[in-house]
């Protein structure tokens, strides 16, 4: 009995002696195993926290050192931070896997001494006497279902809260634009030169005709423009871009419709001239800042005479710039941008017919790559391309010397193309009820006949009109008649069924923008901001005149009720306040 | 040298395409006139294919012996030591990939997606296991699988999970099963993987979301019996089905139940069933009733789970990077956001066309509608399935274990009296 | 009884039949992939010609330091003196420096050939695939320099992280017994 009993105490005195060292391994490599693992997340909090801090830091430090190549203590103070970043990121690496390890050690031995305690100290199974079995059972089943029903009716609450969400319905796209609002607010607005579709047609009839500039009536606001520049104002809802340029600075400035506050000014970069290389001195004519810029709506584009392009959103943050290196270009590079859906087109000519030079480049909106470009054996040229919707095809329609050629917007390949002009070309092309018109300046207007493919002078060219050409002014045309405006001031109003002269008149003015056509009005604006409204008909009749007071060589852009005009200096909102 | 650098900068920016270029070569081959000798890249190659057959080999040697551990030679230490062996060959050494939990989903790509071959060893891993249980029940989540293995022994101080929980949560895998079937048939993710809890223990590494999941799991885990197989495994679920139907079965006493009550509480997993009681008639005809409701309101559960399942295809479909993509253009194009992504501007860049991306948009969330309806269809399926269930009960007149909820995990057998007599440590006991 | 027999019988049929019907449901799968024929186990790759060298396969690994590398192709290199991949674009001198270098890790290794061409190789234990170098080669250069898996430190996971990552889905799952995609191979 008595060694039973002391063997009983034996075996439960080293029994407890067990459990207690099993319960102390147990808290030790507990409490061991939570420092690692806080540890561990100090050190990956750490690394990340401190990389990102000194990573900047020597961004900051490498673009420093573009500015100063000199600086040897500089150099030095990159290496040294470069060398630490390389050194923390090993040693945070070594960190987190010894850590692992030791981790992994700690809960292995937690797990061991837990297990341990629990076969030292085992309870005897000890059933309890059931009460009443049946009905026990029957309410432990029936809250199991209402607790299971409970669930279901959370999943279908769930689900029905995700499937009510908005969706993206994709089948929501236009096909104009990239999606239904932006065509419709591109027919609405002036996104670029000349218009949504190139043609100096307004599709707002509710235009002003009547305002002085001396004495400031019917003119809302005027404000400065800061750097000078030939291009014309674009609109695109309450927002009006400009661009400007000196030898010093390449800009874009976006004013407010209502109020003509400058919002802000974005800075293009010039690419710095090549060692050796003079600095590029365009034209007095020409200026820095010719081509009109362009907008779809998201970004707005400019292109200057350096071959810089700039792209901003609408708040003046810069999304991209490019050099396209600066266009071989006589009189200075001055071809306006146009914009297909997610594309900006660039009519990069430069050069002579032979050199190969010449190209029509489209590029990507969003990030400034090029989506393709287009070889075209054409010399240089200062006419502007337009994105025409002929039928349910968008064709892009340029004018150079020799050829007249469409490509398909989308990839840039040539669609047709008609050997017509000569010389340096200047007015951009226009199209008007499946006829293409073009201008060789001081020679004639063609007509040719969209819907051809291929080489189609032979067969598509509708008339020729060989009296006269306007050497700067593009076309505008209602369908009926078709006006041609030249810089010395003569008007001349061509039948569009046959090309020939109907009337002309000669204003004895010079002018440099382009005619605009508001209904059955057509918009003319000379030199000295003088404003001549004339009937687009079988006859010649003035209208009215109006008066800016200042000069002018840009084109009119037109709004709801407004119309923009920049001046030499300033840029004018025309419109009545009510 | 500067200039060069300048040149070169100039020439660069007129020739920038879209994307990285194919093998443009912009600078010839140098000829090396001291005749050097180009090196080659270095080409490791991936484990052998030996090794895969080796892992089939391993499992099915494995699977042989738990199934004789679990039904002929009933030891729990035997057990014990084969699920410390699983947990160090199939989970830290092969790092836990691949699982048979996992070649579900790569079963179901092959089946949907023509183009994809499923290697024969992971259909193995994928089917021996099943083999297995349809003859000998779920001996491969005793002692087998790496992911119940460390489950299992992370249990320190089981606590029962209530009955009416149970059976709720367990609705959670079933839903994780269509989801994931759902996921791979329409080749967007496999998501088993992607949410693998215990992965990243196995690896020691992982990312931290992961890595927080698999710790909190695992805390659970030392309290809650195998939370992951219990309410969250999807190949669990099919291995209860087939372990319904098992040839042989693991049963509490080696021989007869003398219904002593003493395992009661023996089972961490809650796979016990007591005896059933007698009911009073009254009992009967009411349970009879709500039997037939709950049996006429099934179809309607399917019907209402698919048309869910269904409608939610604008959710889901997000699984699917086309999918994604075409909602991040589609923001993009119509203004709502004015930056762009890595991804967005990697697909402008190749210059296939929108119209053509929001195409193949459609037509995955129509498969993701009509895959839809088969996993809302299942999901309702399985709770009405459930809620008659929880109204049927089996005449039982001996303590048993549960056919699809046992792990075989074979703790319960020390606590049989009729197990100490088969082991010869006590004398015979009759009830 | 005789009842209760039939009962059971029935059940034990019905039982039978099911067990019978998931068997052969089983084999049934086991042809049909064995039928398929894949031999060989798949692995993941990057295909270079799709890759824009984003970065994610630095940080998207599973493994702390990522199975993905920077390979040189050397017949491709045009060892050209002032490496676009290995000296950040404006650099001030093409001199050997932390001021200069593209690589955050300094993981490419720049050595005198003879006039004017140096040769560029990778030190896999030091890069960490961010692709720096790989979006300088491919933009002035000749693309010699590419991301690959490095299948000696891959853990060919069923679900790539990285692979859902991809911006541009490069990532492939390629046979085992051709597990790179180099460039200038062929390709089937």
């Amino acid at each position: 009995m008595k060694s039973n009993n002391d063997n009983i105490l034996q075996k439960t005195g080293t029994v407890s002696l067990w459990y207690r060292s099993a319960v102390v391994t147990a808290v030790v490599s507990g409490i061991f195993s939570l420092i690692v693992c806080v540890f561990l997340l100090g050190n990956h909090g750490r690394s990340i926290i401190v990389k990102t801090q000194q990573e900047t830091e020597l961004l900051d430090l490498r673009a420093q050192s573009r500015k100063q190549p000199d600086n040897e203590q500089l150099l030095a103070q990159i290496r040294a931070m470069d060398l630490q970043i390389r050194q923390q990121r090993l040693r945070a690496l070594d960190r987190s896997t010894k850590g692992g390890y030791l981790l992994l050690g700690g809960i292995v031995v937690l797990v061991i001494s837990l297990k341990l305690t629990g076969t030292l100290k085992k309870k005897l199974p000890a059933p309890h006497a059931s009460k009443d079995a049946a009905d026990e059972q029957i309410r432990k089943a029936a809250f199991a279902r209402w607790m299971m029903g409970a669930g279901v009716v959370l999943l279908g609450a769930a689900s029905l809260f995700l499937a009510l969400k908005p969706k993206i319905d994709f089948s929501l796209t236009g096909a104009a634009g990239t999606s239904l609002t932006s065509a419709e607010q591109a027919a609405k607005s002036w996104p670029s030169f000349r218009g949504p579709d190139g043609s100096g047609i307004s599709t707002h009839v509710n235009v002003p005709s009547d305002w002085d500039g001396k004495t400031g009536k019917g003119i809302l606001w005027k404000t400065k423009v800061p750097l000078v520049g030939n291009n014309s104002p674009i609109v695109w809802g309450d927002r009006i871009f400009l661009s400007g340029g000196d030898p010093n600075a390449l800009q874009v400035y976006c004013f407010d419709a209502a109020s003509g506050a400058l919002l802000w000014t974005g800075d293009v970069t010039r690419v710095a001239p090549k060692e050796g290389e003079d600095p590029l001195e365009p034209m007095e004519d020409t200026g820095f800042a010719a081509p009109t810029m362009a907008t779809d709506g998201r970004h707005v584009y400019a292109i200057f005479v350096t071959g810089d392009v700039g792209c901003f959103d609408f708040n003046g943050r810069k999304v991209w710039e490019k050099s396209l290196g600066i266009p071989d270009s006589s009189y200075g590079y001055a071809s306006s941008l146009a914009v297909y859906r997610n594309l900006l087109l660039i009519q990069y000519d430069q050069g002579g017919i032979e050199d190969g030079l010449s190209a029509l480049i489209a590029l990507d909106g969003f990030s400034g790559q090029i989506a393709w470009q287009t070889k075209r054996p054409v010399g240089n040229s200062w006419s502007s391309p337009i994105v025409a919707r002929i039928g349910e095809q968008a064709q892009v329609i340029t004018c150079a010397d020799p050829w007249v050629i469409a490509y398909e917007p989308a990839k840039g390949t040539e669609i047709w193309r008609a050997k017509c002009l000569k010389g340096d070309i200047a007015p951009s092309p226009i199209y008007s009820n499946g006829l293409v018109f073009a201008v060789e300046p001081y020679s004639k207007l063609v007509a040719i006949r969209t819907g051809g493919a291929g080489d189609v002078t032979q067969t598509h060219i509708a008339w020729s009109n060989e009296d006269t050409g306007p050497d700067i002014c593009s076309p505008a045309s209602n369908g009926q008649f078709v006006f041609l405006l030249a810089t010395e001031g003569l008007l001349i109003c061509h039948k569009v069924s046959d090309g020939t002269k109907v009337w002309e008149h000669d204003f004895q003015e010079y002018f440099r923008a382009s005619p605009s056509l508001v209904g059955d009005k057509l918009y003319l604006l000379s030199e000295k901001g003088r404003m001549f409204i004339i009937e687009a008909g079988p006859a010649y009749k003035e209208l009215t005149k109006c008066e800016l007071g200042e000069d002018c060589h840009a084109s009119p852009a037109f709004a709801d009720g407004r119309i923009f005009i920049r001046g030499m200096q300033n840029l004018y909102c025309i419109g009545s306040s009510n | 040298m500067i200039r060069s650098a300048y040149v070169i900068t100039g020439i660069a920016v007129l020739l920038v395409s879209c994307g990285l270029v194919w093998a443009v070569e912009r600078f010839p081959p140098p000829d090396f006139e001291g005749g050097h000798q180009l090196p080659s890249p270095t080409t490791p190659h991936p484990r052998q294919d030996i090794y895969e057959y080796i892992d089939v080999a391993v499992l099915l040697a494995a699977l042989g012996l738990a199934s004789y551990l679990v039904l002929k030679k009933r030891s729990r230490r035997a057990i014990f030591a084969l699920t410390v062996f699983s947990l160090l060959y199939f989970g830290f050494w092969r790092e836990g990939c691949i699982c048979p939990v996992g070649a579900t989903q790569n079963i179901v790509l092959s089946i949907f997606d023509a183009a994809y071959v499923v290697p024969i060893t992971v259909a193995a891993f994928f089917l021996l296991p099943l083999v297995f249980t349809l003859f000998f029940g779920r001996t491969f989540c005793a002692a087998v699988c790496p992911l119940g293995a460390i489950q299992d022994v992370v249990l320190c101080r089981p606590v029962a999970v209530p009955n009416w929980a149970e059976s709720g949560l367990r609705l959670l895998a079933y839903v994780y099963l269509g989801a994931a079937v759902l996921f791979a048939a329409t080749s967007s993710a496999f998501v088993i993987c992607r949410y693998d809890p215990f992965i990243s223990v196995f690896r020691l590494t992982g990312s931290l979301n992961i890595l927080i999941l698999s710790g909190c799991l695992l805390l659970i885990g030392v309290f809650i019996g195998r939370p992951y197989c219990r309410f969250l495994c999807p190949y669990g679920v099919i291995l209860r089905q087939l372990s319904r139907l098992s040839r042989r079965r693991v049963t509490i006493t080696p021989d007869e139940c003398i219904r002593c009550k003493l395992c009661e509480d023996a089972c961490p997993f809650g796979a016990i069933r007591k005896p059933a009681a007698q009911w009073s008639g009254q009992d009967y005809r009411v349970a009879k009733k709500r039997l037939a409701l709950l049996v006429l309101a099934l179809p309607v559960l399917i019907l209402l789970g698919g048309w869910a399942g269904s409608s939610l295809k604008a959710v889901t479909a997000r699984g699917h990077a086309t999918v994604r993509l075409a909602e991040r253009i589609y923001l993009e194009e119509t203004g709502v956001v004015t930056d762009t992504t890595d991804a967005s501007s990697a697909f402008r860049a190749t210059g296939k066309p929108i119209e053509q991306l929001y195409k193949d948009a459609s037509s995955i969330r129509a498969r993701f509608g009509l895959g839809g309806w088969f996993f809302g269809g299942f999901v309702g399926l399985v709770a009405g399935l459930k809620l008659i269930g929880l109204s049927v009960w089996r005449q039982r007149k001996d303590y048993e274990a549960d056919r699809a909820s046992c792990l075989a995990c074979s703790r319960c057998f020390e606590y049989c009296p009729r197990e100490h007599v088969r082991l010869n440590k006590t004398k015979d006991i009759k009830s | 009884m005789a009842e209760d027999n039939k009962i059971i019988n029935r059940r034990h049929l019905l039982k039978d039949g099911l067990w019978g019907a998931c068997l052969a449901g089983l084999g049934m799968v086991a042809g049909s992939s064995a039928n398929k024929h894949r031999k060989t186990d798949t692995v993941w790759q990057i295909d270079p010609s799709i890759c824009v060298a984003c970065g994610n396969c630095a940080t998207y690994c599973v493994l702390e330091e990522s199975a993905v590398k920077c390979v040189q192709v050397y017949a491709i290199c045009g060892y050209c003196d002032f490496c676009p991949g290995y000296f950040e674009l404006g650099a001030a001198a093409l001199e050997p420096g932390a001021e200069n270098e593209l690589c955050p890790t300094g993981a490419i290794k720049r050595t005198f050939v003879e006039e004017p061409y140096y040769e560029y190789s990778i030190d896999e234990t030091l890069c960490i695939g961010c692709g720096k170098c790989v979006k300088g080669c491919a933009a002035f250069g000749n693309g010699s320099l590419f991301l690959q898996v490095r299948h000696d430190r891959c853990l060919n996971c069923n679900e790539c992280s990285i692979a859902v990552a991809c911006p541009s889905g490069a990532y492939k799952r390629v046979p085992a017994d051709r597990p790179y995609l180099l460039k200038g191979e062929d390709h089937a």
